[in-house]
């Protein structure tokens, strides 16, 4: 098995295996009791989304999309910042009591068309 | 300290410019060589100290790839073992460091490390509290902790 | 010679991608199951961008991709330990086998003020 041979073979074996990682983690996020789970799985894409990039950068051989992957881990942080915010701040965030409840607004909507 | 990293920077741009070229091998190179230059006048300058801290933060450096490998093994290791015997515990942890970038230093470190993740920091910056996925001994993880990171930490920033 | 490294980074990253993916499901809260994601996710895709490094062999790609290693090592903590801190404060509940919990009734409201260990 010459270098080649075997490089190919590594890329293809890694392909699989990031596609599986892929199908696990999207049945996290599926699954998920609770809401913490769900972006802790979405993190995970992210970062599974980098590791596929990197493979595809070696896999074509054209090192710009480097810079994708690099930004992608940049947004998927900001990204999971803004969600833990998100996340500590929705029982009890400055608008969250005067913030309309969604069964009130479907009560007022159907009390509105009888 | 911060004095002598500026020198040093110093001395490579002025052999990029000397050079030349401005590539960042070639700062690199610079870099070096400067620093081999104030290497040689440790006795007359007294810059010493500088290349025992730059040596502290390269072994802090090292300490924590490798903790980095061990802990990943052991995650994988927790993976793969058949049946579910974990034993996760929340630890909160007293805090010998008191400034704000040890601590996060320390909380980056301690999450990267085998079984720990840092959770958070109380207000007065005095207690570190930890959750760990497996432990048995809480006195051992504290006295981990405070003989490894904490120290070296230490060592190297102050 | 290069091509057997980065062949081999490569396989080694996956499973450790993989690894992390099947922590993902297997353990019982999402405590736990951050210390999968966090450590060997991260693991994972660094040694991808490691490989990547390895395999150009040329100083401006290679110091980009390491560049963006360290740049996954400083944020994928500080995103672990968000993460865990809001799922506390919204009050999702540890794993029933959870043994001992020190941070039980230390935070002092909703905002997520916390209270050191010899105050209370």
């Amino acid at each position: 098995m010459t270098a080649s041979d075997f490089f190919d073979l590594a890329i293809k074996i890694s392909f699989g295996l990031t596609i599986l990682s892929f199908v696990l983690t999207i049945g996290r996020l599926i699954l998920g009791p609770t809401l913490a789970d769900r972006i802790l799985s979405l993190d995970m894409l992210v970062t599974l989304g980098i590791g596929f990039i990197a493979i595809f950068t070696l896999y074509t051989g054209f090192y710009a999309y480097l810079d994708m992957a690099i930004a992608l881990g940049l947004v998927g942080f900001l990204a999971t910042v803004a969600f833990a915010r998100f996340l500590m701040h929705q029982v009890t965030g400055p608008t969250a009591k005067d913030a309309p409840q969604p069964e009130k607004i479907y009560d007022e909507l159907s009390e509105e068309k009888s | 300290m911060n004095r002598i990293f500026l020198i040093n920077m110093l001395l490579a741009f002025t052999w990029c410019m000397v050079q030349g070229s401005f590539t960042f091998v070639n700062l690199l190179f610079g870099f070096a060589i400067s620093s081999g230059a104030l290497w040689l006048i440790r006795e007359q300058f007294g810059t010493s100290k500088y290349f025992k801290r730059a040596w502290l933060i390269f072994g802090l450096g090292v300490l924590f790839l490798k903790e980095l490998l061990l802990s990943v093994l052991r995650v994988a290791w927790l993976v793969v073992k058949p049946g579910n015997s974990l034993k996760p515990s929340f630890i909160s942890f007293p805090l010998t460091v008191d400034k704000p970038h040890e601590i996060t230093l320390l909380a980056n470190l301690i999450t990267l490390t085998p079984g720990t993740l840092s959770v958070d920091v109380s207000d007065d910056n005095k207690t570190l509290y930890i959750h760990c996925i497996d432990v048995s001994s809480v006195d051992d993880l504290r006295k981990d902790i405070a003989d490894g990171f904490e120290r070296k930490i230490m060592e190297a920033l102050r | 010679m290069l091509s057997y490294i980065t062949g081999t980074l490569l396989i080694v990253a996956s499973i450790f991608n993989l690894i992390a993916a099947i922590g993902l499901l297997k353990f019982p809260d999402v405590y736990t199951r951050m210390h999968a994601a966090s450590k060997a996710g991260t693991l994972g895709s660094g040694l991808m961008l490691v490989a990547i490094a390895v395999h150009s062999g040329e100083a401006t790609i290679a110091s980009r991709a390491l560049a963006g290693v360290a740049f996954f090592l400083l944020t994928a903590p500080i995103s672990a330990h968000l993460l865990a801190r809001a799922a506390y404060v919204a009050g999702i509940a540890p794993w029933s086998g959870t043994e001992i919990d020190h941070l039980k009734g230390h935070y002092k409201d909703k905002e997520g003020h916390l209270s050191s260990d010899d105050e209370s």
